[in-house]
């Protein structure tokens, strides 16, 4: 093994657990919380005494110590959190490979947790929420001084501009895009957790769904969800010990690029170019960790806030050139007998948005051949968060 | 929540970023520079990441560009910004690093590489926004 990538194998996803993804879930954050994370404990055959370590997202209302308390902890002996948002849960996992290789702790609860829908709902901007009607905005860092004033005030809008530089460099069309969002309700129509679980789609569907922030329409938008995910990580030695199949941790990575700028998510559109995201720097250093490349992955959870969030990381990651992502995602290869199958579970776009950790649990699925849109003989998975400020990713893999 | 029907304002009086809005109410596009290696230094910040020089500055610039991307926002996010209007990204003839954003009432004709022109917009005593539209003269 090489010392330089230590962490390679060494670690896996013992248990994984979510509740229902819904739109108004009636209960706070740490409930939610709570009830996905001794569904993970349980389903890696664990009592909530044998976790000792936990960690949490940046954005998440419930910290470590809170989730730790309520199910019971007697005490955590590490936690941590990353972040930022959507970047967080591949993050998530390294942090917790981390505190496992270096026996700060033995078993981590890596969880997610959010009234998407019901509380504050990121799709209208938060710094406008937060501000709660301020007068003045921005200063201390922020930079929204720079965006807000101009109604620049939602992720969206960001991604409008995006999709549209994307669209003027390299001929990418709304047609790509719909690729994109038909494979992620596809794979909903057959996941019964999913908030689309029961709403087909068709291309003529997505071309009369309103438009929200040209050119992205809505069904380019993903969920609002209220909901929680949580995992266990551990050895792979204490998850082969498990009553479920281990879903190895091949390597994970995080990365920022060269140019993550200060300021609240709008800052990103300074980078020297848009499209090319943090997720190109991540996807090399992932990819070396882990000893593999595009070719070795037989399938792919890529976060997917927006339609040409997809399509930009296919590029990325090495998938295709830069620039063909629109052409690759229309050429067939996403779809379940394509050669990436992705978003199997459904994605943000149509299974919910738990911030990607809900693409952690699909990627274990597939590990552990349990997925509603399995991948035969699936060995790899890619799992992916978001960018566009810094992004993380993982690779699992089969025990083999 | 009275205030929510008004369009939020730039707070102007950041350590770092309160050059850029003093100099557009006197009518100036100002940009924070490296006077070692001229780096534009956008958004406003006080050291050179790419030099490692704290010698910088406020650097005028001209009141024009191009248009880098633009979104035509159709569902309404905040009373102040009826719908549909135009959020314009505009990239600046003299600091291509520095990009500058813009509100367009509607849905104006545009089209991606065009001449844009600055404009300033007095929206309080003491604060100007700078604005952006189709240089039609250029």
């Amino acid at each position: 093994m090489s010392q330089e990538f230590q962490h390679r194998d060494l670690c896996a996803i013992s248990g994984i657990g979510s509740t229902d993804f819904s739109r108004d879930s009636g209960r706070t954050p740490i409930t939610l919380a709570t009830q996905a994370a001794l569904a993970a404990i349980a389903d890696a055959g664990l009592t909530p005494a044998e976790i000792d370590g936990v960690v949490h997202s940046d954005y998440d209302l419930v910290l470590s110590s809170h989730i730790a308390h309520s199910i019971g902890i007697l005490n955590i002996n590490f936690w941590g959190a990353t972040g930022l948002g959507g970047a967080a849960p591949c993050g998530m996992i390294g942090l917790a490979v981390g505190a496992v290789v270096a026996g700060l702790a033995k078993n981590v609860l890596v969880f997610r947790a959010l009234n998407g829908h019901s509380g504050l709902r990121y799709g209208r901007g938060t710094a406008v929420q937060r501000s709660a009607g301020a007068h003045f905005v921005g200063g201390n860092g922020s930079f929204d001084e720079f965006f807000l004033p101009y109604g620049m005030l939602a992720p969206g809008q960001m991604w409008a501009m995006i999709a549209r530089r994307h669209m003027a460099e390299f001929g990418t069309t709304s047609d790509d895009l719909a690729s994109i969002a038909l494979v992620a309700r596809e794979r909903a129509n057959a996941n019964p957790a999913a908030q689309m679980t029961d709403r087909k789609m068709t291309r003529d569907d997505y071309f009369s769904s309103r438009m929200i922030s040209d050119p992205l329409r809505l069904f380019d938008y993903c969920q609002e969800t209220d909901g929680a995910c949580a995992v266990v990580v551990t050895s792979v030695e204490r998850a082969n010990d498990g009553p479920q199949p281990a879903a190895y941790i091949r390597a994970t990575a995080q990365g920022s690029g060269p140019q993550s700028q200060a300021g609240s998510y709008f800052s990103a559109l300074m980078r020297e170019v848009l499209t090319v995201q943090p997720s190109a720097w991540t996807a090399q250093t992932l990819y070396q960790r882990a000893g593999l490349g595009p070719s070795d992955i037989d399938v792919a959870q890529f976060y997917d806030c927006f339609t040409p969030t997809v399509l930009l990381q296919l590029e990325d990651y090495g998938f295709c050139e830069k620039g063909d992502g629109g052409r690759f995602a229309s050429s067939g290869a996403l779809d379940l007998d394509g050669s990436l199958p992705i978003n199997t579970a459904g994605g943000n776009l149509s299974e919910g948005y738990i911030h990607g950790m809900n693409h952690i649990l699909e990627g274990v699925r597939q590990i552990r051949g349990t997925s509603t849109s399995q991948v035969a003989g699936a060995q790899t998975c890619l799992v992916t968060s978001g960018i566009p400020i810094t992004t993380s990713a993982i690779i699992l893999r089969a025990a083999s | 929540m009275s205030t929510l029907n008004n369009a939020p304002l730039p707070f102007t009086d950041d350590l770092d970023t309160s050059g850029f809005w003093k100099a557009a109410t006197e009518g100036k596009i100002s940009i924070r520079t490296c006077a070692a290696c001229e780096t534009v230094l956008h958004l406003p910040k006080l050291y050179c990441h790419k030099c490692q020089s704290w010698e910088t500055y406020w650097r005028d610039v001209r009141p024009t560009g191009t248009l880098y991307s633009w979104t035509v926002t159709v569902q309404q996010l905040h009373p102040a910004f009826p719908t549909p209007y135009t959020v314009v990204l505009v990239e600046l003839d003299d600091a291509k690093d520095a990009r500058l954003i813009g509100y367009l009432e509607g849905t104006p004709e545009l089209k991606m590489g065009m001449a844009m022109r600055a404009s300033f917009k007095d929206v309080e005593p003491g604060v100007t926004l700078v604005q952006w539209e189709p240089d039609l003269n250029s």
